[in-house]
């Protein structure tokens, strides 16, 4: 058994951030058209940019953990 | 390495993601500037960018030389706005309408619409009741009209002055200041030449002929409006409607919204008018409502929307939520050109306005078309033209204007949301998503009717609209 380790470090690659700043640039979108709607008195469009929100930030989170233990 | 070493973020991460979020605020607030760079949205005072005042738009509001309506001038001829029956053409405002149905059924439908109005009071039916109904006679008060104005401000002479001079550039630009400080939404010019003049009504509502003359001063007669040949620009400029308030038509609340708009436009032309004369130039306007010119034909000529589906204009900035006016004046002034915003073609796919119709009165065709739908629309150019005996019919049943067309059109909106102003981009720029964007228009809920006793707890900005949307 040897007693040397090889740790391998890959920096992430250039597109997953592009990815992040996508999917953080969506967060922002829908909460601004989700505050927006309020103020505009759409609660249809209100409820469902919310829900779109929560759901984004789920995928986000899930891919977030998945890509974090790999 | 731990599992809590391996979640924590780093110095670098952490200013990462703070350049990623600021920049995502940065895109997003572009495509809306004044929710993000204003510490007060509500008032954004700047320069005119432009020597003549024209507004900064946005840029998927291209101008172009022709209007997005096609125009045949040789076919179109000077239209008179009350009923002629020697002509047996005139709009169905007014008394025009029962020329077209008969005085029966006007009657019929006169007492019709009393007896809605009243059960509505009677029985405090939302929209309809004692309030509503109120607010409704209360915005319908009107200052005095004139195709003269009010003539009671000095002329520079009278100050001992001369009339005021300056580049055409100069002239546009103090008029749109002055009018947008009146209450005016947008302003725009064009020139009146042998094509654009048969925008001018032939007769008035009340009967009177609209003359052009080589008279040096306008002048008015018993049965003639005299418009010298000098009068040669069309001032055309738009006044807001509550888009908020409109979306409880057809209820007499709902309708309110379009009286005071015209109230509005009463103190608005008469102030115009008068500054014209203190600037030493005439100011033509309208006698009554609708009167003088065709303002929408005169405002997509200016650039000031397109025309629609709707056969009214909409505009990129306030959708259908605005009533167009026309003054006419000797003071040179700098033209503007037509815009094309999609708006024209995005009514080729859309259709919403058509299908909310209670009455079918607007066009189902794909294309619009050059043939009218009856007397009261005036050829020569290719539009959806509506019946507009079906709508009128509609007005008197439920006793009161109607205004759905308007309400749920997917361009009345409040624009506080970035979604809208994208939508409008997208379909600016990339017409085969107009299906799409209806569909969506349509799942968020747009254009839904409101409730009429909520309203009354509705705290709204002035005049139920929102000044700051653009310009």
């Amino acid at each position: 058994m040897s007693d040397k380790y090889v740790i391998e470090i890959k920096k992430r690659p250039w597109y997953e951030w592009l990815l992040w700043a996508v999917w953080l640039f969506a967060q922002v979108f829908i909460v601004q058209n989700a505050v927006a709607s309020r103020v505009e008195l759409e609660p249809r469009a209100e409820t469902l940019f919310w829900i779109s929100f929560v759901v984004l930030l789920i995928v986000g989170g899930v891919v977030w953990f998945m890509r974090r233990s790999k | 390495m731990s599992n809590q070493e391996k979640s924590k973020l780093t110095r670098r991460d952490f200013l990462r993601l703070m350049g990623i979020g600021a920049g995502a605020v940065a895109v997003g607030a572009a495509a809306k500037p004044s929710l993000a760079l204003s510490a007060n949205p509500s008032f954004e005072a700047r320069h005119f960018s432009d020597p003549a005042g024209r507004p900064q738009r946005p840029w998927w509001v291209k101008t172009v030389d022709q209007p997005t309506t096609e125009i045949d001038w040789s076919k179109m001829q000077r239209y008179n706005e009350g009923y002629k029956p020697e002509f047996g053409t005139g709009t169905v405002r007014g008394a025009g309408f029962v020329e077209y149905i008969g005085q029966e059924k006007g009657d019929e439908l006169n007492k019709k619409s009393a007896a809605v109005l009243k059960d509505g009071i009677v029985n405090n039916v939302p929209g309809y009741t004692l309030k509503d109904q109120a607010l409704v006679t209360a915005n319908s008060m009107r200052m005095p009209m004139s195709f003269l104005g009010p003539q009671k401000a000095k002329t520079p002479e009278e100050r001992g002055g001369t009339k005021w001079t300056g580049t055409p550039e100069e002239g546009a630009r103090i008029i749109r200041a002055a009018m947008r400080h009146m209450g005016v939404a947008t302003v725009g010019f064009v020139e009146l030449n042998e094509n654009t003049r048969k925008l001018i009504y032939s007769f008035d509502p009340d009967g009177k002929e609209l003359v052009f003359t080589n008279d040096a001063e306008p002048s008015e007669t018993e049965t003639q409006r005299l418009i010298p040949n000098s009068a040669k620009y069309a001032i055309v400029y738009t006044i807001q409607m509550s888009e908020e308030t409109m979306k409880r038509s057809p209820t007499p609340l709902g309708q309110q919204t379009t009286m005071l708009a015209y109230q509005r436009f009463t103190v608005v032309q008469g102030s115009t008018q008068e500054f014209l004369r203190g600037l030493g130039y005439m100011g033509l306007g309208s006698s009554t409502i609708n009167a003088l010119a065709i303002a929408p034909a005169f405002g997509v000529l200016a650039g000031l929307g397109e025309m629609s589906r709707l056969n009214r204009m909409i505009t990129p900035e306030f959708g259908p939520m605005v009533r167009a006016f026309v003054i006419l004046t000797n003071l040179p002034v700098a033209t503007d050109k037509p815009i094309n915003a999609g708006i024209m073609e995005f009514c080729r796919r859309c259709k919403k306005c058509a299908e909310a119709c209670a009455t079918g009165a607007l066009s189902f065709e794909d294309e619009p078309t050059w043939e009218t739908r009856g007397p009261w629309n005036n050829p020569g150019h290719k539009a959806y033209f509506e019946d507009s005996v079906k709508c009128m019919t509609y007005w008197r049943e439920v006793g009161t204007n109607c205004g759905i067309c308007f309400s749920v059109c997917p361009f009345s909106k409040k624009d506080k949301a970035w979604i809208h102003e994208w939508v409008k981009a997208g379909s600016s720029v990339a017409p085969f998503l107009d299906g799409f964007f209806r569909s969506m228009d349509d799942a968020f809920g747009y254009g839904a009717q409101k409730d009429c006793e909520e309203w009354w707890t509705l705290d709204l900005p002035e005049f139920g609209t929102d000044s700051s949307g653009m310009i």
